[in-house]
């Protein structure tokens, strides 16, 4: 039976090669999510993949892959094959997944250069957020406690080297100061902590901590971003504070295999480019309350070396945890 | 398992009874999980490493196994055991582990049907109509129901099926 | 209290509108359709055919996905009763008495009494839901790893304490069990453990694979496929439903599960789990004749279903009160909230309030629904165990692995099933004859998963110590 299997294998493998030859896309596109429906890059996903649909007359079919904090999804589409068929929406985690590797001296789950990128969706700058009833007003208080007794202050986060981990670590050491760092599974779970007082702090992207902070709930102290948030029109950003490099933004963008031909990402370029200008697209994201962030593949290449290099020094930095 | 059986009487049944041998298993499984577990760091008794949780449950597991075969003096001998299935669980875990092996290139419609004509004409002797209308049925149904009415992402195969 | 009924009102107002009723229906259906797949419990379900619901508008694809939730729920426990083929570990405790009584021929009673308790856990739940969500809401999140460490604790205690046979083969299993769930990352640290190289590994074993695993099809193959095949055979409709006895030996658990059920739903995490195996033991603790267990004690269907139903309910009071995702299935439904455009929080209630009641009020309409759809259907289920069963276990394996594959799309979760099969093959050759019993060994690993990906952020609060140096919440002795 095995002998059967692997020749029937091979027959379907040679099948679409022959097919691929006419005007692409002549099937439909696989879009892989490394993460379950419901999140931050299912929630992109979706509306880019059904404007992407209309643009190309093909399906554009969503395929969740979750599973090791992104690393099956992304690696299910590094060794996809290069045909234009399968594309990726990854999570600014895309880039931290090989630094953890290397750092625990694990076989790599896929190297960043397997992928190229297409365009940037989205990309939300984190929020530091504290209970409402904390003794902190303004990051200077909340710095200024945290020097008086390292170590004791404790913030929550979706896990090790996640990252609303890296985004704290980020700001704890350009702040020069110690914090106790509490992971959680999940973005989720890290919130209710929050919530419920177990922990003091968390930096969290802007959907998920404003309706928390209109209820009264939480406090906002600073922004990772450049600018700030149309939201929180209040909450200065760290650059503005005096922290020059700390900047941190929770991203989704669209990559493809590294052989994918030219034309094809030519295609899937040009096709990405009209549908982030889609009115059903924008509607959604306005929804969601995650500004547009388009930046196309040249300018995206050269956003993602720079985030990749600043997460790349946190992990270091936070080195491994004992 | 039976090879380190030394050779019991034709009327005792030696010491190796079923409850002894599942002992002995479990007791093996746990020496390879410590052996396993030597890689993680422990971390001392205040801050337990990675490595501690799996450590103390292979401990504890190594321990009921010795409790097992310890106690498995009265439990029917080896030779009692029949395995009348054991056809059958042959075929669904040989079927299973094809699913496996083939769904992602085959499709899903293509392995089911397969494993399906197997099941049903090898292994069960079916008539060929019963066995085409079923596995044409069963493979061509749920996939309707479930990725076209559904919309379950299920793998396709050649020729889109 | 009086404002609270004019909003029900509001609510049941929406959710009887013909076109939201619909969806209700179609919710129901669909919910028990994929329920009754091996390995397709609640969750799966939500997370699989929440693309369904997009395109929908938000209090139409709300009420829809509470219908899926439910007839998740109740499909689950009619494959748990009649074929063992329990959804989720929460079920595994339904398999034990609910398959014995199919054994004895009282499958249809069975399925009566579990689709009653749910209906009762899950409105008695929902009741309480309505009126005193808020102030519980923020007690359950004062619940912290600590504590809920604690409970996993009590879990495995109850465990071990409800085993029937020998207890060095118990503890062995769910230590096994325990060990299953150290399989993959270690949140506290980033280790991998086991993994391998097999990258699909870092997120541990699947509770799914496992069990399905485990129970899948060694049950019927074991007891329909050989010699004790004639007893399952052609209920008439006398038997299909519970006699007086059975239904007053039913009230207690019911009411008992309903209660242990939505204090320990309201937990955030997976604690539902727990709370099918608290009730069963409780039950078999306070039984007059605590031997049937095992053997088809209808309390042991009644107590354990209605728990987990009226837990899955008390699961939601921290997503609708203060817009929490205190565990996996609310987290989900809030995810779909924020697709469809409502920014959950504290302030939903204000906010949509048609939508907040709407769901309500859909959540007592898909109890009904089910109760209504789920009676009749009892025929129509038993018929299934008439398949011939050439058929049958063919049959059953597509849906196992139709289950398995979907609910992560990875093959690797289908080996993981096979091994565990392979491994189970150990015991289906011993006929029974000196098992090491599954039932322990699911729920355990079950328990396991959980400790690994919530229980160890304990570790910061205090390093093992008796006390936890805590800044201010609940604290438990």
């Amino acid at each position: 039976m095995k002998r059967l299997a692997s020749a029937m294998i091979g027959l379907a493998l040679l099948l679409p090669a022959t097919i691929a030859a006419q005007e692409y896309p002549t099937r439909p596109i696989t879009m892989v999510v490394p993460f379950p429906p419901g999140g931050v890059a299912d929630q992109t996903a979706r509306p880019t993949a059904s404007a992407m649909e209309k643009l190309l007359r093909q399906p554009v079919v969503v395929s969740n892959r979750p599973g090791a904090a992104g690393a099956v999804g992304i690696s299910v589409a590094a060794n996809a094959r290069p045909d234009g068929y399968t594309i990726l929406m990854a999570l600014s985690s895309i880039s931290v997944i090989p630094e953890a590797d290397k750092l625990f001296g694990r076989q790599p789950a896929y190297q960043l250069n397997q992928l190229t990128p297409i365009a940037l969706i989205t990309a939300d700058p984190t929020i530091l957020v504290v209970p409402a009833d904390s003794p902190w007003k303004t990051l200077a208080d909340f710095v200024a406690d945290a020097k008086k007794r390292p170590g004791e202050i404790s913030y929550s986060s979706s896990g090790v080297y996640s990252t609303l981990h890296l985004a704290m670590e980020m700001f704890a050491s350009a702040a020069d100061i110690k914090l106790k760092h509490v992971p959680f599974n999940g973005a989720g779970p890290a919130l209710t902590s929050l919530l419920g007082g177990h922990v003091q702090a968390l930096a969290s992207g802007p959907g998920v901590v404003v309706p928390h902070i209109e209820a009264g709930k939480l406090r906002p102290l600073a922004n990772w971003g450049a600018a700030r948030v149309a939201a929180l029109p209040d909450v200065p950003t760290f650059q503005e504070l005096g922290y020059k490099d700390v900047e941190f933004y929770i991203w989704a963008g669209l990559f493809a295999p590294a052989q994918t031909p030219a034309p094809l990402i030519g295609k899937l370029r040009d096709i990405t480019r009209a549908a982030v200008n889609d009115a059903e697209f924008l509607g959604t994201l306005k929804n969601m309350q995650t500004p547009r962030a388009y930046l196309d593949a040249p300018e995206f290449q050269k956003f993602l070396d720079k985030d990749a290099a600043r997460l790349a020094e946190a992990v270091k930095r936070i080195g491994k945890v004992e | 398992m039976t090879d380190a059986n030394p050779d019991p009487g034709p009327t005792s049944p030696g010491f190796w009874r079923t409850d002894r041998i599942s002992g002995a298993v479990l007791l093996g499984l746990a020496v390879a999980i410590a052996w396993e577990t030597r890689v993680l760091p422990l971390g001392t008794f205040g801050h337990p490493g990675p490595g501690a949780m799996p450590m103390a449950l292979a401990f504890l597991l190594g321990l009921c196994a010795t409790m097992v075969i310890v106690g498995g003096g009265d439990a029917p001998p080896l030779r009692a055991i029949r395995w009348q299935e054991g056809g059958h669980a042959a075929g669904i875990l040989g079927s299973a582990a094809f699913a496996a092996l083939a769904l992602e290139t085959l499709g899903y419609r293509l392995t089911i049907l397969a494993i399906l004509v197997f099941l049903l004409g090898v292994m069960e002797r079916r008539s060929p109509v019963a066995v085409a209308l079923a596995s044409f049925g069963i493979s061509f149904g749920t996939y309707f129901v479930f990725a076209d009415l559904l919309k379950v992402v299920l793998p396709t195969g050649p020729w889109g099926l | 209290m009086i404002e609270t009924f004019q909003n029900l009102f509001l609510g049941f107002s929406i959710a009887l509108q013909p076109g939201v009723l619909l969806y209700a229906v179609v919710g129901c259906v669909v919910g028990t359709l994929v329920g009754m797949m091996p390995g397709l419990g609640p969750l799966a379900g939500i997370s699989l055919l929440l693309p369904i619901t997009f395109g929908l508008n938000p209090t139409v694809a709300i009420v829809l996905l509470a219908g899926i939730y439910y007839g998740a729920m109740y499909g689950g426990s009619t494959t748990s009763i009649l074929m063992r083929l329990p959804g989720e570990a929460a079920s595994v405790m339904t398999c034990i008495d609910g398959y014995a009584m199919t054994k004895k021929g009282r499958g249809g009673a069975a399925l009566a009494i579990a689709a009653i308790g749910s209906f009762v856990g899950g409105t008695l739940s929902l009741v309480a839901l309505m009126l005193i969500a808020p102030p519980l809401a923020d007690f359950a999140l004062r619940f912290g790893p600590p504590e809920y460490t604690a409970l996993l604790m009590l879990g495995l205690l109850v465990l071990a304490y409800m085993s029937g046979g020998s207890m060095a083969k118990t503890l062995a299993m769910a230590t096994l069990g325990l060990l299953l769930g150290t399989v993959g990352i270690d949140t506290m640290t980033g280790f991998l453990r086991f993994q391998y190289g097999i990258i699909d590994l870092g997120d541990g074993l699947g509770v799914v694979p496992v069990v399905v695993g485990l129970f899948g099809i060694s049950e019927i193959l074991l007891t329909m496929g050989g010699a004790s095949t004639a007893t399952v055979r052609k209920p008439t409709l006398a038997e299909m439903l519970p006699t007086r006895t059975e239904m007053r030996e039913s009230v207690g658990p019911i009411g008992r599960g309903s209660v242990l059920g939505f204090i320990i739903g309201i937990i955030p995490g997976s604690a539902h789990i727990v709370s099918s195996f608290a009730s069963y033991a409780i039950e078999r603790r306070v039984a007059k004749r605590p031997e049937e267990f095992g053997q088809g004690a209808v309390a042991g269907v009644a107590g354990p279903e209605t728990a987990n139903n009226s837990a899955a309910c008390g699961a939601f009071v921290p997503m609708l009160a203060l817009g929490v995702p205190s565990g996996p299935i609310p987290a989900v439904m809030l995810a779909a909230l924020m697709v469809h455009g409502v920014s959950p929080g504290p302030l939903l209630i204000e906010q949509q309030p048609g939508l907040f009641w709407g769901f309500i009020a859909s959540m007592y309409v898909g109890n009904v629904v089910l109760l209504i759809l789920n009676l009749p259907l009892i025929g129509v289920f038993l018929w299934l165990l008439r398949i011939p069963f050439p058929y049958l276990y063919p049959l059953i394996l597509v849906f196992c692995l139709l289950g398995v594959y979907a609910v992560n799309q990875s093959v690797v979760d289908v080996w993981i099933m096979v091994a565990v099969r392979g491994c189970r093959g150990h015991r289906d050759a011993e006929s029974g004859a000196a098992d090491l019993p599954p039932a322990r060994l699911a729920p355990s690993h079950g328990v396991g998963d959980e400790q690994r990906r919530l229980g160890r952020p304990m570790r910061p609060f205090g390093p093992v110590r008796i006390s936890f140096p805590r800044t201010g919440p609940l604290f438990l002795p």
